[in-house]
């Protein structure tokens, strides 16, 4: 019963809140061919195409998680209901966690067709950079209450991560652009801190 | 007053302290850092010297390697693309480089056939293998399967005019889709540069000290940096601040009021502008009192630290504001934030290759990204002069236009433009 009530909770959520964003991240994955070449490129040079999308297409979906509750109409409404409201923000992260390596996979697997050499350790740092970013814009819309302050926080990074490169030191989302060949484990881990940190500030601090 | 409740409204919104500490951390990460040197009187690097006959050789020596392997090599957004044409295309290209080098199709094949015949001369490690093994049944088949050609000795006829080979050069560009080597702009960039002499250093050194009085040439460099962030953090901002009346649900109470929608969306305007400049201000009276210590005892202009940068990059502020007013009181905030974003990359990554004097009539971000090459800047001064003021009436006008937009919903008759909800486009029919 509960979980029939939230598979039609985020099936509607799908629907009317964040369809706009799932087709922004399409759009960005589809324009992805125009600004970069994705032939025949070594493992540094398909880094960057791989490390530089990445990134935008977490913090596309990810961002907005609690972007319907801005409203404050559906805020009250929301907040009278017995249903967790964290637990439903958790499918919608979910539901884009899965998409953003849904668009990342397609677009290694495309680099691979066209004999790029996109390994399984480049994809997986790929979706380090994409979780990190996400989840910085994520935290930064639960505390800011509102998905341009995590749109402005993620988009600031991703630029600052393009000028200062390794001065970011264990945060550095372009680290195989730049010829390492190790993920960056600490991405993954930031990534967790900041999803954990957000949900329990929206859960113990913003509903009170 | 009105405009400094809106003043306060804005200082207190977290949306312009995550604007005031990104901007401080590309002040103090970027600038400041550089600044803390004394710029030296021997700087090395290159120097241009726009000798036509030396860009039309080497570009032609180029191009011919490019084409023989059908690779090209572009940056048309700032990022490597390899772009092979077709035949047609490919057809194209070879109708210039006949033009350019006053040659035919049969006289192209013997260039590439005695480029062959000096490669087998010289110590090439395995080549007749890989020749015999070759499938091809043409000289340019064998030239299109290596990966990189290189040309070196290939001069363009003697009677063609620079000018004429400017308009093939960007001709072969737009084939290539921009950012090619060929580009107009990147001409005497990739072509034409030579080392500098000590005397050439020294004489940009001069320069800095007598005619830039030293602060002139650090405003450019701080206005180049600060340049980037302002394209587009200022969007955030106006984006929060106009639909925070919606948000809050007080739109019905300020349309109710006495005061006129151009008043109002001008203060509003003001007050944007005004404090997102304050950071700026505050950033150049530290950049100018570094310069004092770094340069103490040296004489220096003491205005140009807060003149150069106050044209340079309020149009700036001015633009990414009034793009995020107009676009979200027609639209929303998302495709207001989409629209500046994309438009300040696009600008930053598709400059010219070279960061000093990439200043274009259009283009947003001005860019000038040394302490020396005056000369280079004063070349394009005209063109920067054009470029700010420009700007500057286009969001002026772009805030006519918002305060227009914003007259006509509080009046009723446009409730913006929406894809969801109540009257979006999107929205199915019960």
């Amino acid at each position: 019963m509960v979980s029939s009530c939230l598979a039609k909770v985020v099936c509607s959520d799908v629907r009317h809140n964040f369809l706009l964003h799932y087709l922004a991240a399409i759009i960005a994955l589809a324009v992805t061919p125009i600004i970069f070449g994705l032939s025949e490129l070594n493992e540094k040079m398909a880094a960057q195409p791989l490390e530089i999308m990445s990134p935008i297409f977490g913090m596309l979906l990810m961002t907005p998680i609690f972007m319907p509750e801005q409203n404050e109409s559906i805020s009250d409404v929301v907040r009278s209901k017995k249903t967790s409201h964290i637990l439903v923000c958790f499918l919608r992260l979910l539901c884009s966690l899965l998409l953003t390596i849904a668009l990342v996979g397609i677009l290694a697997l495309y680099m691979r067709y066209n004999d790029s050499k996109v390994t399984a350790r480049l994809f997986a740092g790929a979706i380090g950079g994409a979780l990190a970013l996400g989840s910085l814009g994520f935290f930064s819309s639960a505390v800011g209450d509102n998905a341009v302050i995590g749109y402005m926080v993620s988009a600031s990074y991703l630029l600052m991560n393009m000028i200062l490169r390794e001065k970011l030191w264990i945060f550095d989302m372009f680290s195989f652009s730049e010829g390492k060949t190790e993920i960056n484990s600490w991405l993954y881990l930031s990534a967790l801190v900041l999803i954990v940190l957000a949900l329990l500030f929206r859960k113990y601090i913003k509903s009170n | 007053m009105l405009f400094f409740k809106e003043c306060k409204k804005i200082l207190r919104s977290l949306s312009f302290w995550i604007f005031f500490v990104i901007t401080a951390l590309m002040f103090f990460t970027q600038y400041f850092n550089d600044g803390k040197f004394r710029a030296s009187e021997y700087t090395g690097g290159y120097k241009i010297v726009e000798n036509h006959e030396q860009i039309m050789n080497e570009a032609i020596n180029t191009l011919m390697g490019e084409y023989t392997s059908n690779n090209y090599v572009c940056y048309p957004y700032g990022f490597y693309k390899a772009v092979s044409l077709k035949e047609k295309k490919k057809e194209k290209v070879e109708i210039y480089i006949q033009e350019m080098m006053g040659v035919d199709h049969n006289g192209i094949e013997d260039i590439l056939e005695s480029h062959l015949q000096e490669w087998l001369n010289t110590d090439h490690e395995g080549i007749e293998v890989y020749l015999e093994s070759t499938s091809s049944d043409s000289i340019m088949d064998f030239f299109s399967q290596c990966p990189e050609n290189r040309f070196d000795d290939l001069t363009v006829k003697s009677d063609l005019t620079y000018e004429r080979f400017t308009e093939i050069m960007g001709e072969i560009d737009d084939i290539l889709g921009g950012g090619s080597d060929f580009a107009v702009d990147a001409l005497v960039f990739n072509y034409s540069r030579v080392d500098m002499t000590d005397e050439d250093s020294l004489k940009q050194y001069e320069a800095f000290i007598k005619y830039d009085r030293i602060t002139y040439a650090l405003a450019r460099l701080f206005s180049d940096y600060m340049g980037i962030d302002l394209a587009f953090l200022p969007v955030f901002v106006s984006a929060v601040f106009v639909a925070a009346d919606r948000r809050r649900r007080m739109s019905e109470l300020v349309y109710s009021r006495s005061i006129s929608s151009f008043k109002l969306v001008f203060t509003r305007y003001a007050a944007l502008v005004v404090t997102m400049f304050i950071p700026i201000i505050v950033f150049m009276m530290i950049a100018f009192i570094q310069a004092k210590v770094v340069y103490s005892g040296e004489k220096m202009s003491m205005s140009a630290m807060f003149t150069l940068p106050t044209f340079w990059l309020l149009p700036n502020i001015m633009v990414a504001t009034a793009s995020g007013m107009l676009l979200t009181e027609v639209f929303s905030a998302g495709i207001a934030i989409a629209f500046q974003c994309v438009w300040a990359f696009r600008c930053l990554m598709s400059g010219s290759v070279a960061l000093a004097g990439d200043i274009g009539k259009f283009d947003l971000i001005c860019r000038h990204n040394s302490t020396f090459d005056r000369d280079i800047f004063m070349q394009c001064f005209n063109d920067f002069v054009f470029n700010r003021i420009f700007f500057m009436v286009i969001s002026l006008l772009a805030v006519c236009i918002a305060a227009y937009v914003y007259d006509l919903k509080r009046g009723g008759k446009f409730n913006g433009f929406k894809l969801f909800g109540e009257g979006g486009l999107l929205r199915r029919k019960a």
